[in-house]
């Protein structure tokens, strides 16, 4: 790693006790990207914040409610299922018609007797037993495959046209009509509609704490991603802790906690710099005190060197900056109206800004992996200009949300700028930290597992905390927001099916021993076989649990719609299919999260609704789609060999 | 003869008119090393498959400790103390190492229904026993697909141990290997013979066998050209009698070529 060229950037090597000389220590953020659904995680938040800068209902409650209904059912529900079936190496396209079907099929065995000819069970019965029919057809699926030894992609394409013509043949034969209602009539609907289709409005729900807690979540977290980094990254200090530094990191804290409330608490100009400046100086102190306290001074940083790498690098990132600027600047930020190509002017705008812009950074990543290969100076340096095209880049969005008050359409682009400059600040302070800190201690060259095991536990309780902040934050209403005449938002049970479904997939696939053994049934059958694990049985349960789950979307979308058409459901199953792999999960199976599967259905969903949501043409909507698809899919497979540098 | 921990008798195996395998009969103990050697097409792939169950021979009797047996299955092999690391492995590339090690026997906690597997607990294990190996991981959530062709080896040899195994049959695991890499898995073939394992090692190399070997099966074109105890052949008579004794001349050059870099395995 380090530059054997110049004698100050040797250092001496860390407490490293065997191990495979071989195996070159991997960095944090390499070990943060093997996760196979941080590509995805990344394409999400991306997009969002790309719409919420365009689309003015992706900023509020309403949008995002619409949005996360959209993404759960059938789409996030299915998406998690075939995720889990894909890791096991198979497919299944029966599964979309399988949805309709099985909604379909319900309301058939519900409907009373008599009128169009439905065989009148009490939903009681009739809910188990689709469920077993589901659940019969996903091994039927999993015992030809496994029985004939074809590729599930023709057998299931095989129960996929079964399902359709069943579906249609069966609503004409009995309804004589292609669609099939009403479930309310059904004996228990007043119950089971409170399990598949109950909602919450979150305007009947004011809860003046909100945004403390919102606020309070998120800052927690922020703080807890920024020291587990640290404690991930830097080495720890070998002749144990040192107590002068605890103190110093305490009264730093103490000093960016009194910044944030003076920040929040005064409304004048003044005041607001008064706090920002106490937060900037209270993170710095913080920084140097947590060094001091736990980590290994540095040895040795070597001189700045701009080799042609890193040079070319960081000018072609500056320059893709001052584009972006420029560009924004130039052009009519408030026209909604005229069309160049498929984009509003608007949104064209926005496009080539984002474009620009995120090029500009993406090379000053670059140019900072190249410095690091130099030394730590160097890369310091980068850092710098890193921070600082952040801060130039925050002060231009918020010069511009001074824009055109008059326009009420601009009202949600400006409440995005506003947020976007405090969040552009902090991101630009936590570099500059970071960047003192990389200066002074040295930088972890081994594995630690111990510090491994505490950063990866603060991580999570990050990950919780901004969970929560955000839930509150969409869940609930202040007085101020329900004043301005808000438009109601709705949050429905099928939200929480996704997530506790998401939740179950996520522990099976990862802790369990049915996961293991999907994860070898696709990684490499025969070894599996060979060793024991049952696999034509793991495979047909996989089948049965793609079912099992289009039975889920079938009764929620039964419940919800109350009717169903003979075609719903039908060409689905490649969304799902498409959501997976946009989740990270390998089409050859074996590798794979079902998180992953959650956040490809997220991903479809806001780019499927970033296109009406921005009164774009809607016409070009799909090319959008795709281009989006391929980016994500392109971004996930440079990161899986980027950081795993595996052998295949 | 009755005391051999695996015995082989008169083992004949044909694919319809195709002799594969004609009265093939050798016997291992525990503690000790039994080489298959052959070229190739003598009929060692088809000797291993009947040993670890995937075929049944058609004429002959395996006994284990004296006790006539007839496997069904791989899993009925597996149950009897006899596990076959393959030539392709039996590992999952993408996977990582403890899982690996533990696949199809995952240890599970938890309460009532609700099991999920010991994590900790797989990954100490099978940490220590790669360790006991020789074989320092360092971290056993890399995929096995990043280890090397040696180290894969060593974690299939070492699943097998500690699985319980009684008889290991290795099919040959050095083929794939460079020089040194075959060194570091002979290496660990003295360490299971060493811990009390019964060994079965195929190969067609004379030169990894001879060392580490205590009786050698010598196959060619599906017949036995004999077995034999350490101290009743040399390495020469080996490589001849696995020739055939054809171009011996030419052979016999080669292997003094080779002879300058033969790996220090054994002890």
């Amino acid at each position: 790693m380090s530059d054997t060229s110049t004698a100050t950037a040797e250092r001496p090597s860390a407490v490293y006790t065997g191990g495979d000389e071989r195996l070159a220590y991997r960095g944090i953020f390499q070990r943060l990207f093997i996760r196979p659904e941080i590509g995805a995680m990344i394409g999400v938040v991306g997009l969002w914040v790309f719409f919420w800068a365009v689309a003015i209902p992706f900023g509020t409650a309403n949008g995002a409610s619409n949005l996360i209904d959209f993404a759960s059912s059938p789409l996030g529900i299915m998406a998690v299922a075939v995720s889990m079936l894909m890791v096991g190496g198979e497919f299944d396209l029966s599964a979309g018609a399988m949805t309709g079907a099985m909604g379909i099929l319900v309301i058939m065995l519900s409907k009373a007797a008599g009128e169009f000819g439905g065989l009148g069970l009490t939903l009681w019965i009739a809910i188990p037993l689709s469920l077993v029919v589901a659940l019969a057809i996903g091994w039927v699926n999993g015992f030809l495959v496994e029985r004939t030894k074809l590729p599930s992609f023709t057998i299931t394409l095989g129960t996929y046209y079964v399902l359709w013509g069943a579906k249609l043949g069966f609503s004409k034969l009995i309804v004589d009509q292609v669609q099939v209602g009403d479930i309310r009539d059904s004996d228990g609907h007043a119950f089971w509609v409170k399990i598949f289709a109950s909602s919450w409005t979150r305007n009947d729900h004011v809860w003046g704490p909100r945004d403390t807690v919102y606020f309070v979540a998120l800052m927690l977290a922020i703080a807890l991603v920024v020291l587990a980094a640290f404690e991930m990254h830097f080495e720890r200090r070998r002749s144990g802790a040192k107590a002068v530094g605890l103190p110093v990191f305490l009264a730093g804290l103490g000093g960016a906690v009194v910044g944030i409330v003076i920040l929040h608490t005064t409304d004048g100009t003044s005041g607001n710099w008064l706090g920002a400046a106490v937060i900037a100086a209270g993170t710095i102190v913080t920084a140097i005190g947590l060094g001091t306290w736990r980590y290994e001074p540095i040895h040795g940083r070597g001189p700045v060197q701009f080799s042609g790498a890193v040079a070319k690098n960081v000018g072609i990132g500056l320059v893709g900056i001052a584009l972006a600027i420029v560009i924004a600047w130039r052009m009519d930020a408030y026209n909604a109206e005229e069309f160049i190509f498929p984009f509003t002017k608007q949104g064209f705008r926005a496009t080539l800004f984002i474009f620009f812009g995120g090029a500009g950074f993406v090379f000053l990543f670059i140019g900072q992996a190249a410095a690091r290969r130099v030394n730590t100076t160097t890369r310091c340096v980068v850092n710098a200009a890193l921070a600082a095209s952040l801060v130039v880049l925050a002060f231009f969005v918020r010069w511009e949300s001074k824009g055109d008050p008059t326009d009420p359409n601009s009202v949600g682009s400006v409440k995005f700028r506003t947020e976007a400059f405090s969040v552009m600040l902090g991101l630009a302070l936590v570099i500059v930290a970071w960047t003192v800190l990389s200066l002074m201690f040295e930088e972890r060259r081994a594995v630690d597992p111990q510090a491994n095991k505490l950063g990866a536990r603060m991580l999570m309780l990050a990950a919780v905390l901004t969970t929560v902040g955000m839930a509150v934050k969409l869940l609930f209403v202040v007085q101020r927001e329900l004043d301005a005449g808000l438009a109601p938002a709705t949050f429905s049970v099928r939200t929480l099916w996704f997530l506790g479904f998401t939740a179950v997939a996520v522990f099976v696939l990862g802790k369990t021993r049915f996961g293991s053994w999907t994860f070898a049934v696709g990684g490499n059958k025969e070894a599996a076989r060979q060793v024991g694990v049952p696999a034509a049985r793991t495979k047909t349960q996989l089948f049965m649990l793609v079912a099992g789950a289009a039975w889920l979307c079938g009764m929620l979308l039964a419940f919800r719609l109350n009717t169903i058409q003979a075609n719903t459901g039908n060409g689905e199953e490649f969304d799902y299919i498409i959501a997976a792999v946009v989740g990270g999960t390998l089409l050859t199976g074996g590798y794979g999260t079902a998180l992953g599967g959650a956040l490809g259905a997220m991903i479809v969903s806001i780019a499927t609704l970033g296109i009406p949501f921005s009164r774009w043409n809607s016409d070009w909507a799909k090319l959008f789609l795709g281009v989006i698809l391929l980016l994500a899919m392109l971004a996930n497979r440079s990161i899986r060999t980027k950081a795993e540098g595996m052998r295949r | 003869m009755a005391g051999h921990l695996l015995e082989l008798d008169n083992i004949s195996k044909y694919y319809g008119n195709i002799i594969a395998l004609r009265d093939v009969s050798t016997y291992v103990n525990e503690g000790e090393v039994t080489c298959v050697l052959g070229d190739n097409g003598a009929g060692k792939s088809t000797f291993i498959k009947i040993l670890s169950g995937v075929h049944q021979q058609t004429e002959g009797s395996i006994r284990i400790n004296g006790e006539e047996v007839m496997f069904d299955s791989p899993r009925d092999a597996l149950a009897r103390g006899i596990a076959t690391v393959y030539q392709d492995l039996a590992m999952v590339p993408l996977m990582s190492v403890w899982r690996n090690f533990f696949l199809g026997s995952e240890p599970t906690k938890g309460i009532g229904p609700l099991k999920w597997i010991d994590k900790g607990e797989a990954k100490r294990i099978a940490k220590a026993e790669m360790a006991k190996m020789g074989i320092d991981i360092r971290d056993t959530e890399q995929p096995v697909g990043t280890l090397s062709g040696g180290e894969r080896q060593s974690v299939a040899i070492a699943r097998a141990g500690y699985f319980g195994a009684k008889v290991l049959i290795l099919d040959e695991p050095t083929s794939a290997l460079g020089v040194k890499q075959s060194g570091v898995v002979l290496k660990r073939i003295v360490e299971a013979r060493n811990q009390g394992l019964a060994v079965i090692f195929i190969t067609h190399n004379p030169r990894h066998a001879y060392p580490v070997g205590n009786r050698f099966l010598i196959l060619n074109r599906g017949h036995s050209m004999g077995s034999f105890a350490k101290e009743e052949i040399s390495i020469d008579e080996l490589t001849r009698l696995m020739a055939g004794g054809a171009e011996l001349e030419a052979l016999e050059h080669e292997l003094q070529a080779a002879g300058a870099v033969s790996p220090g395995g054994g002890d």
